[in-house]
This record gives structure tokens, C-alpha cells and sequence, in this order.
């Protein structure tokens, strides 16, 4: 059924009930463009070299342990062992602790999503809690120690299976309210509020990841391509005007346009921009 | 708060522009922090990069990106040349399309981070576009250049700020047909729905940040503590629970009664 080996084996408990299940990792970060460093007077690659910082004496991967800050320069030093120490034994086991209604949940807290598979064994209890799950709108969160480190996992279901999401610890995530503290809050005109809620609806459409291009990668890859070639680099556009125009009158404007303004570029949808635009470069000296 | 915004540029809808500001929702500031130390010596353990043919140390200045175009052959890119690749993506998040909330899955989200204003002139036009969006329940599509990649964005109207979220590429989440397809789509046994309702309903809660506390951080905390009073360390963290045992468990329905009444005694919760 699936080729890729499971990254993780044990089971999912809810009650007195427990089905063997697997982990697979549900996303991989490809790498895009790879730049490597160099050193510029050789043009040779360059790798780390871990020094100490008094002798300047190199130190092996072996020499190397934690230290805990204390007071300046004062350290307590831990060994692998005893930070491993903090963390539980693994008891395989993802421990539903408690169930929260799927729109309570606050997705901020996401780290990496894993398909959750049943074993043969446990397919029936599997199938009881996705559907179970499904019909009362909650999801499920359980800890266990995955890949030697505690984590909390949310568990959904998605399709026929589940998905469990690794979530940050709450003193990884930063406060939104007090991110978003300084903004004013504004009492919004009803004819500005109906004008964009009208261009919001004139722009509906679909995301799609399957064609959204990278075009940064594109647009390096031309660059490099230029300099092999010898040619003309491109040069760095002029920043977008900063308007002071009057909010309303921009509202209305758009609104107006909103119609009948011809097809844009979108996520999905891509037109090369990257042509030479004379009117542009004009703008850049004028900039410098 | 004075955290250093992690980007600065526009947020646009049509003709509409403002100047914003961005930062990462996450933040490894408040984890128990570690330095790396030479145990002979106690000393910081500090790296620094050395040419890998000739050995000797590259000082920073020295240090410049290579595209690979083959073996053992470069082309340097200097940061001045990079950029200038600066797409409209580099500076403005001009919001192309709108879709309903729900529909974007949740495997989709990559990173978040928090969207304001940053300049009063602008607090406005913000403010009606997050409103906007809120009241029709809809989120915005966009693309952002981000550590060097042009990243697909989906930006949510949150309290009075707006959550810009990083949009996974097409080929990095992986076809769940390949592992979903051998899982059987009903349920085994329909009268076991009245019973896991049941038991849904008396284990569930309202969210809260106290779900996701670690209890490892301060576990290391007081490891610390206890090596610095030269006290004895505390003994090894036991597991949580005993170990799961699927053998035993005959029937899912017993269970699962077992389990609703346990969750029905008195005295708990």
C-alpha cells in the first residue's frame, strides 16, 4: 500500500480502547534553489569549524556538551544523558487526553502534520474514533515522546484516515492579542465596509497549489543564466508608490473596476512580469 | 511589545495600499536555552566557517553564496545581484483572489506569522480590509517573497490584527490516497456511535493554551537547579502511563462502555 517506511509505530488510547497505528510524515520542505557558501578568494566551498572561544583550539562533536547561563559567563553543564532525562520513557502511545471543538482550535500552535494510519489489527476501534470524531466536530489531543522529544499531537480526521499535527508548546507561540495590541480599533464607515466586502466577493476564487510557481527560483535561475552569458544583470525595480490617495475614493474606484477589470495573475493563474519595463527603469533612477 | 518587525512593505487590494509590518508567530525566546561548551575546558564553543580545500579560516567579509552548476563549479552571486531579483511579491502583498476560510485545508499551513499596520496613515485601509474579510468569511490568496522564495499566502482576519500564513508547495504534501486507500470508509459497527458520542462528549473541553504546557521545560529546570545546589538529581521522569495494551481489549464495545462509565463516576470532574 504505501512504500515509504512508517515514521513512527505505537498506539492511539482513548478510554480503555487502543488500536495500532503508524505515522507518516504527510509534508516534505524540498530545498528550492541551492546556494552554497564559498570562500571568494579561492572560490573554494567553505565548511564549519567549531573552535573554543578562549584557545581558539578546535573541538570535536564529542567534547562538545549543553550549558545552562546562569550568571555571566557561569555555566551549568549538562551531559546528553541528563537533558534525555527530562524527557519521559516512550510508552508508544498516543493518550487521547481530552477532545476540543474543531473551531475552537487555535491553528497558530501547528508544527508538522503526519498521516495516521491503522494497523490491520486495530482498523475497527481506528475507524470508530475518525467517525466518531467526525460527527461531534472535535478533534483529539494526546502527548507521547516522538523522535526522543514530548510532544502534544491534534488528531482529526481527514478522508478515511486521520491526520495527527504536532503543535508548539505555548511558549513558542507568541501572544496574537498582544502582537496585535498596538493596532486602533476603528469604528469603519458602512459605505467603505460594503465597497470592499464588494471587491472581496468580484476576486472569489480557488487556491491551488499545484500550479502556483515559485518565481523567485525563475527569476534567480534567469540571473545566473545572465552572468555565465556576460550579459546585463537585471536591475532592482522601484518600490511601489506609496499613495496618499483618499481611502473611499480608492474603494470606490476598485469597486468600480472590480467588474470588468481584465483577468490578473493570481496563485493559481501566472503571466511572466519579468519583461523589461522601460517606464520602470525610469523610475529607479529617479529613485537613486 | 518591541519586537523588530521581521518585514516591512505593503498590503493591497486593487487600488487600495498600506504600509504594514510583519513577524513570525513563533518564538524560541522563552525555551530553556542551551550554549554549547567545551567540556575540558567550559569554555563557549563559537564556529566559524574555514575554506574546505586550503583549511584556513574565511572571514565573514570573505563569505559569498555560489550557485552550483556543476562539479566543483560556481557561479557567485553577490547579495547586491540578489537583490535585485525583486519581484512586486518582494515588497507588496497584493491580494489576487479571495476564498471561503474552510476551504483551504489545514495541511496547507506552513508558517504563520502576524500582520499590522505600521504607520497610523495606513491603520484604516487596513482595518476595512480585515473587516471586510471577517464579515464575508473569506480568506485572502496572495504571494510573498520570503528567505528567498516566492511563497503562496493566505492571509485571516484575527482580533484586530490579520494572520499571514505560508501556503505548503504543490509537491510537498505528499498524495494521501497512497496511505488512506486500504482504510475501510464506514464504520464497522453502527451502534457504537450512540457510545463514542458519549464519551466525546464527557472528555471534551473548550481550547485552551494550558493543553499545550510542557512539562519537560520545567522538568530541565529543575535538573538545573539541582546540579547547581549539587543537591541529588531528581530520579528518572517515569512514563506517563502504563504501556497500552491492545491484547487485552476483546471487544471495542465492552471498552468503550468500560470507558463512559468510568468517565460517569462520581467525584470526577
Amino acid at each position: 500500500m504505501v512504500s515509504a517506511r512508517a515514521n513512527w509505530k505505537g498506539y492511539v488510547k482513548f478510554g480503555e480502547v487502543a488500536c495500532a497505528v503508524a505515522l507518516y510524515t504527510a509534508v516534505s520542505s524540498a530545498e528550492r534553489i541551492a546556494f552554497n557558501t564559498l570562500n571568494r578568494a579561492t572560490g573554494n566551498r567553505v565548511r564549519r569549524e567549531f573552535v573554543d572561544s578562549e584557545t581558539g583550539d578546535p573541538v570535536e562533536r564529542e567534547d562538545q556538551v549543553k550549558g545552562y547561563e546562569i550568571e555571566n559567563g557561569d555555566y551549568v553543564v549538562l551531559e546528553p544523558e541528563e537533558v534525555a532525562a527530562a524527557v519521559p520513557d516512550s510508552d508508544k502511545t498516543l493518550k487521547i487526553e481530552a477532545f476540543v471543538p474543531c473551531d475552537e482550535i487555535d491553528d497558530v500552535y501547528f508544527d508538522k502534520p503526519y498521516y495516521l494510519i491503522p494497523d490491520k489489527m486495530g482498523a475497527d476501534a481506528f475507524r470508530l474514533l475518525r467517525d466518531g470524531m467526525r460527527q461531534a466536530k472535535v478533534a483529539a489531543l494526546a502527548r507521547t515522546v516522538l523522535f526522543r522529544r514530548l510532544r502534544t499531537v491534534l488528531i482529526r480526521p481527514h478522508g478515511k484516515g486521520l491526520i495527527g499535527t504536532t503543535l508548539n508548546f505555548d511558549y513558542e507561540v507568541r501572544s496574537a492579542k498582544e502582537a496585535f495590541d498596538d493596532i486602533a480599533q476603528m469604528e469603519i464607515d458602512g459605505e467603505m465596509l460594503d465597497l470592499a466586502k464588494h471587491i472581496i466577493n468580484s476576486k472569489k476564487g480557488a487556491f491551488d497549489a499545484k500550479s502556483f510557481d515559485d518565481r523567485y527560483e525563475a527569476a534567480v535561475a534567469e540571473l545566473v543564466k545572465a552572468k555565465i552569458e556576460g550579459k546585463a544583470l537585471p536591475k532592482k525595480k522601484a518600490p511601489p508608490p506609496a499613495k496618499k490617495n483618499d481611502l473611499l475614493q480608492a474603494l470606490r474606484q476598485s469597486a468600480g473596476m472590480g467588474a470588468s477589470e481584465k483577468p490578473k495573475r493570481t496563485a493559481a493563474k501566472t503571466t511572466s512580469d519579468r519583461k523589461p519595463q522601460p517606464g520602470r527603469a525610469a523610475s529607479t533612477k529617479r529613485a537613486a | 511589545m518591541a519586537v523588530r518587525p521581521y518585514w516591512k512593505g505593503y498590503l493591497k487590494l486593487s487600488l487600495v495600499t498600506c504600509p504594514v509590518q510583519m513577524m513570525p508567530a513563533t518564538s524560541e525566546s522563552e525555551k530553556v536555552r542551551f550554549h554549547t561548551l567545551n567540556r575540558e575546558t567550559h569554555n563557549r564553543v563559537v564556529s566559524h566557517y574555514v575554506d574546505a580545500v586550503t583549511g584556513k579560516e574565511v572571514k565573514e567579509e570573505d563569505e559569498v553564496k555560489g550557485y552550483q552548476r556543476g562539479e566543483n563549479d560556481y557561479i557567485i552571486l553577490e547579495d547586491e545581484e540578489l537583490e535585485n531579483v525583486a519581484l512586486d511579491s518582494t515588497r507588496t502583498i497584493d491580494i489576487e483572489v479571495f476564498s471561503p476560510r474552510d476551504s483551504i485545508e489545514w495541511i496547507w499551513l506552513d508558517t504563520p506569522y502576524y500582520l499590522s499596520p505600521n504607520d497610523p496613515v495606513g491603520e484604516e485601509a487596513f482595518s476595512v480590509i480585515r473587516d471586510a474579510m471577517a464579515a464575508e468569511d473569506m480568506v485572502g490568496i496572495s504571494r510573498l517573497v520570503i528567505s528567498r522564495r516566492e511563497r503562496a499566502v493566505m492571509l485571516e482576519p484575527r482580533g484586530k490584527g490579520i494572520v499571514l500564513w505560508t501556503l505548503r508547495y504543490g509537491d510537498e504534501v505528499r498524495d494521501e490516497q497512497a496511505y488512506f486507500e486500504g482504510i475501510e470508509g464506514t464504520m464497522s459497527d453502527p451502534e457504537m456511535m450512540p457510545l463514542i458520542q458519549q464519551f466525546i462528549k464527557k472528555q471534551t473541553r473548550h481550547w485552551d493554551s494550558t493543553l499545550v504546557s510542557d512539562p519537560v521545560q520545567g522538568k530541565l529546570l529543575e535538573i538545573i537547579e539541582a546540579k547547581r545546589k549539587k543537591t541529588k538529581r531528581p530520579t528518572k521522569a517515569k512514563g506517563a502511563e502504563s504501556k497500552a495494551t491492545p491484547d487485552n481489549v476483546i471487544s471495542i464495545m465492552d471498552a468503550l462502555r468500560k470507558s463512559v462509565e468510568a468517565e460517569n463516576r462520581p467525584g470526577k470532574r
